[in-house]
């Protein structure tokens, strides 16, 4: 079953997300420069939890004036399985990547209000400062209560908050942009990801948003508990029996998100295939899900049009 | 919000205790009732409306009260102690322990007060156009914490010992603060836009807090250390509130300065700091 969209053929069928824990982090830093160099250091080796510990990407720039410290920044959210690993795959990276940046310091990104649970990312941090760390406490008893760390360090002083906020999210999102050829399918699958970006509550993880390769689970290889996603390999369409390769299809990128919340991915995923249907040479737009087995979100491609 | 107006008929001779004057008390009252509120002068107990003309109404609830207080009330002790929500504008001079041991509400004070405004404060924001006495968000003599939460902003000058004992909470002062400013003080943070009298920051002993000089420093006790000049990126965030929120302009002039960064008190081992505006 299929459906045309802007003369492209949509199959009617969905993505399956699956459930993980999000946080987002505000990085700040000198300039717009070492803002980027910190996030996107951070948010490295982290496309998939096939093999890193954590799913992370840049969301977008923060303009000085909506920073906590006006200085030029950086949101980036990160995904891990459970609040334990979230929280390790946070501290270990903001210790590794941003607390040795230039000039940065970071922030919670998702208040209180928002969140399902606060993690203590700020106040494991702390004791990188050897004793020497201190305790800042803003808005005691009439505002906005906010706490802090201060930690020395040689070029000056990093400051992180104490906790930073998570809750339960989705990853998975994801859609199969199938084209005539490679220069028209990344064309297609660029103004996706231009068009998902314009979305709040979303990440893309993989390179420039895109994966290339896809995976399906196993392979032949015991060893191996992923491989290429042989049914969309379109080389290999005559060499395998289950290829979804049709005529005229040359070249398969696949566009993943996660976000904090289902409306968001699915919001996004509308938006991200409405935008690469514009691009002449795209003849379908699928997705990829396991029968609705293994994930508890099922984003059907039409209504993520419908609601976009 | 409910409006009470109070003006005092005369001003009394004798200090009168007036710890009535608060939103907690009026709040849920009869007019009549508000009116018989106890004063004392001396060890003599009146009723309120023996001192003050009342009009405006009475809220259900503290959080919706609001009580102007018109008169010079520099004889007038207690108004807003211990009060938790609402608000309360005195428009005139105000005697002592205004706002002593508030957690919550906001009192607006246009004019000066007598010493001990906001001392032992735990909550709220109280906020002073002229100049503080002695004592401004300090401690009473015994207790072992003075603020523990609160934020007092003095447009004109502070008196000795401001912020003694200072455990939580913020103390700005926009004019020139007296001796021993922070004294004792074991967090919390102290701003001091003008002048910044000697002895600042004696006997202090860290826990995170630390005070702020953007004016001329009197003397800096020898037993503070100058550590490094730099530009603390979690001053910015105090500064911008202070100009964004808090109306304080002159702060916004400070984001990008550079500070020299001071620890101490090292004669009791103490780890607070002093920070001076180095521009």
């Amino acid at each position: 079953m299929s459906f045309n969209y802007n003369g492209v053929e949509i199959e009617d069928t969905f993505a399956e997300g699956f459930s993980m824990w999000g946080s987002r982090i505000v990085i700040t830093a000198a300039n717009r420069k070492w803002a980027n160099i910190g996030a996107t250091t951070m948010t490295g080796f982290a496309t998939s939890v096939i093999a890193c510990d954590c799913e992370a990407g840049v969301e977008r720039e923060v303009p000085p004036e909506k920073t906590p410290d006006g200085r030029p920044g950086a949101a980036v959210m990160v995904f891990g399985f459970s609040k334990g690993k979230l929280s390790g795959s946070m501290l270990s990276r903001i210790g590794q990547c941003v607390l040795t940046c230039p000039t940065t310091a970071i922030f919670n990104g998702l208040p209180k209000e928002e969140a399902d649970e606060m993690l203590d990312v700020g106040k494991s941090l702390r004791f990188f400062g050897d004793g020497f760390q201190a305790k800042m406490r803003m808005n005691d008893g009439w505002g906005q209560r906010a706490r802090f760390w201060r930690i020395p360090v040689m070029e000056g002083e990093f400051l992180t908050e104490e906790k930073y906020g998570a809750k339960k999210a989705v990853a998975g999102g994801n859609f199969l942009l199938m084209g005539r050829n490679e220069a028209a399918t990344l064309e297609a699958a660029e103004r996706a990801i231009e068009a998902i970006h314009s979305v709040p509550n979303i990440v893309t993880p993989f390179p420039g948003g895109l994966c290339r390769s896809g995976s399906k689970v196993g392979s032949k290889y015991a060893f191996l508990k992923a491989s290429t996603n042989t049914p969309f390999c379109p080389t290999i369409k005559h060499a395998f029996k289950e290829s979804k390769i049709q005529d005229g299809v040359n070249s398969v990128i696949e566009v993943v998100l996660n976000g904090l919340d289902e409306p968001s991915v699915k919001r996004a995923m509308g938006a991200g295939i409405k935008a690469a249907t514009q691009v002449k040479g795209l003849r379908k737009v699928t997705a990829v899900n396991f029968g609705g087995k293994l994930g508890k979100f099922k984003m059907g491609l039409k209504d993520c049009l419908e609601v976009t | 919000m409910k409006e009470l107006f109070l003006e005092l008929k005369e001003k009394p001779t004798i200090p009168i205790e007036a710890e009535n004057i608060s939103t907690d008390i009026v709040a849920g009252k009869q007019m009549q009732e508000v009116r018989e509120l106890p004063i004392y002068i001396g060890n003599t107990k009146k009723c309120l409306v023996d001192f003050f003309d009342l009009e405006g109404e009475v809220a259900a609830q503290t959080a919706d009260q609001a009580i102007f207080v018109e008169g010079d009330l520099s004889k007038v002790k207690y108004i807003g102690a211990k009060m938790t929500a609402g608000k309360v504008v005195i428009n005139g001079d105000v005697g002592m322990h205004l706002g002593s041991q508030m957690t919550g509400g906001e009192i607006q004070v246009n004019g000066s007060t007598a010493d001990w405004a906001g001392v032992e404060m735990k909550g709220g924001l109280l906020r002073i156009s002229g100049n503080a006495g002695n004592h401004l968000g300090s401690v009473y003599r015994g207790s072992a914490e003075g603020m523990t939460g609160g934020c007092i902003i003095v447009d004109g000058d502070a008196g000795q010992e401001t912020g003694s004992f200072l455990r939580r909470g913020m103390i700005v002062v926009r004019g020139n603060a007296g001796p021993f400013a922070g004294v004792h003080m074991n967090g919390g943070e102290i701003f001091v836009f003008g002048r910044a009298a000697k002895r600042l920051g004696a006997d202090a002993k860290g826990n995170g807090g630390f005070i702020v000089c953007l004016g001329e420093v009197e003397a800096m006790l020898p037993t503070y250390i100058y550590d490094s000049t730099y530009r603390p990126t979690f001053m910015r965030l105090y500064l911008r509130e202070l100009n964004d929120k808090l109306g304080v302009k002159e702060a916004g002039r400070f984001i990008d300065a550079p500070f020299k960064r001071y620890h101490g008190d090292t004669a009791i081992g103490g780890n607070s700091e002093i920070f001076v505006a180095a521009a």
